[in-house]
């Protein structure tokens, strides 16, 4: 295992060299928050210069990898460096992404937890939205200033509280919404989701719009 | 009840020869009150009901309850008879459970003065628990760092370390991965001087001012190049699993990662992040019950978290596609 002071950028970072710009950015602002001195993590182990230590590798990485002009000529600098390796460059329009969005907060979120596997099959109901939400790391909120929906009602699409939710159309456009933003595909989540919606609402009036 | 090893009901679906010994997953994390007991129960319960062979080791003698999470009321012997040499064949303490292909070693009716066993019969109890009929032997650890607690969970290289998304038991959790991971490096250590140093940082105020794995690399390197590469050999092996338990935010989900960061940057080994199980009100009716969640409620989020745990893990056993473990 090598010390920090000998880590390349992309072993700072913990991404491989062909990381996509997008994972680039995930793992510098889950890198940011673990080394913040306020960490939970990381508080009772680091002392605040460990911290502050990390912290400048940490912007330096970044901001060498995530211009794609930069990233290209220190990939060059690593492979006279290690002849034998290969490293892959990702597409330069996937690195300058980077540069010009203004991350949503679902682009803050991790990665989906991916080294575990997707759940088996089944409904798309509301604890299943729940675990989608959570596997990226987001917060009710962070889905809220995405997709603007009033975060009570994406709690009630959650716990599967139909009876509080708006009229039908209001609800298909926030399951849909919802599933696009914990990167489910919408169409399929929608119908899954307004089927039970439907089967516990039928018979039972209609509520207004939400205000 | 459970099946014998080897035969019918304790193959795995598919049917394919069964494992010669079993995979061992010891399961601490330092602080007490995390959930080790109930993510052990959880486990063994799925692991059993994906069909394999599986016991649940007690393996705190000074506090057991992993009988009761499993819904064995009042066992009839336990490992505290092994520990005083009351029975020598740990086969014989091997309890069933009212869930299919699950077995249990119980901890109760222990000796209050002398809980642990000493070195020479732990040496026995682990050689013993290796050989168990089973397809996965898992092991649930008591709070702290004894050294008892540390030879269980270097038992088998899976370990897993169980944290809660709280101060204490993340400051306790780093504690007993360093406390680990200096034990296995002392016995792995050829040479007198380099062991030494090894004790010396096993001490955190110690005068040379050793504070990290990587620190005592350093010192182990300039005193004996071959030791410091058996060193780096037993950082390489030392891979600890982590299991963050009662997750209630999208922040809680990422202190796994985080965790995960800090072994590698700050101590120098690779953790690995199995998954979190979330804050769930059915854990306590399920304590209550005196029975696995995952047995009260299924299809509840925190069943489905453990059942996935449960999965990874199978799968890192390098699961044949017919569902039979090979080795």
């Amino acid at each position: 295992m090598k010390p920090l002071s000998e880590q390349d950028h992309y072993e700072v970072l913990e991404v491989a060299r062909d990381a996509s710009g997008k994972t680039v950015e995930r793992a510098y602002r889950l890198a940011r928050a673990t080394y913040d001195d306020d960490s939970l993590a990381g508080y009772s182990v680091l002392r605040d210069t460990d911290s502050a230590a990390i912290r400048e590798r940490i912007e330096t990485a970044f901001r060498v990898l995530a211009e794609a002009e930069s990233r290209r000529a220190y990939d060059a600098s690593l492979r006279a460096d290690e002849p034998d390796a290969e490293p892959a460059l990702p597409p330069e329009d996937q690195v300058q992404t980077v540069l010009d969005m203004e991350a949503p907060p679902a682009e803050t979120g991790i990665e989906p937890f991916e080294e575990l596997g997707e759940e088996p099959g089944g409904d798309f109901d509301g604890p299943r939205l729940r675990r989608s939400r959570m596997r990226r790391g987001l917060e009710l909120d962070d889905v809220a200033r995405v997709t603007k929906v009033n975060p009570t009602y994406l709690r009630f699409l959650e716990e599967e509280r139909f009876e509080e939710l708006p009229a039908r159309v209001y609800v298909r456009g926030f399951v849909t919404l919802y599933a696009g933003c914990v990167g489910l595909e919408a169409k399929l989540v929608a119908e899954d989701y307004m089927r039970r919606f439907d089967a516990q609402r039928s018979g039972s009036g209609r509520r207004g719009a939400p205000s | 009840m459970s099946s014998s090893f080897g035969a019918g009901p304790g193959l795995p679906r598919g049917g394919a020869p069964l494992a010669r010994q079993p995979r061992m997953v010891p399961v601490g994390g330092g602080k007490g009150g995390v959930g080790k007991t109930f993510v052990v129960a959880n486990l063994a319960s799925a692991l059993a009901r994906m069909g394999y062979s599986v016991v649940a080791v007690d393996g705190d003698l000074e506090a057991a309850n992993l009988h009761t999470c499993l819904g064995v009321s009042q066992p009839v012997g336990s490992l505290a008879d092994y520990v005083a040499h009351r029975e020598e064949d740990l086969g014989k303490l091997l309890l069933d459970t009212p869930i299919p292909n699950l077995r249990l070693i119980a901890a109760t009716g222990g000796n209050l003065a002398t809980p642990q066993p000493g070195h020479a019969r732990r040496v026995q109890l682990l050689r013993e628990l290796r050989r168990l009929p089973a397809d996965f032997v898992l092991i649930d650890l008591g709070a702290g760092t004894h050294p008892a607690v540390m030879d269980y969970f270097m038992v088998g290289d899976d370990g897993v370390v169980v944290i809660s998304p709280e101060p204490t038991s993340v400051e306790n959790a780093y504690a007993f991965l360093r406390a680990a991971f200096y034990r296995r490096l002392r016995l792995s250590m050829v040479s007198h001087d380099v062991r030494r140093v090894v004790t010396l940082a096993m001490d955190e105020s110690n005068e040379r001012g050793i504070r990290t794995p990587l620190d005592l690399l350093r010192e182990v390197r300039a005193l004996d190049s071959a030791e410091g590469h058996r060193f780096v050999e037993t950082m390489r092996s030392f891979r600890p699993r982590v299991v963050i338990n009662g997750v209630r935010t999208g922040k809680d989900v990422q202190l796994g990662f985080s965790v995960r960061s800090i072994c590698r940057k700050y101590f120098g080994f690779d953790a690995e992040y199995l998954g979190y199980v979330n804050f769930d009100d059915g854990v306590r009716r399920s304590v209550r019950s005196r029975r696995p969640l995952l047995e009260v409620a299924p299809r509840c989020d925190a069943s489905v978290y453990l059942a996935r745990v449960a999965k990874k893990l199978a799968g890192e056993a390098r699961v044949a596609p017919q569902g039979a473990p090979t080795r």
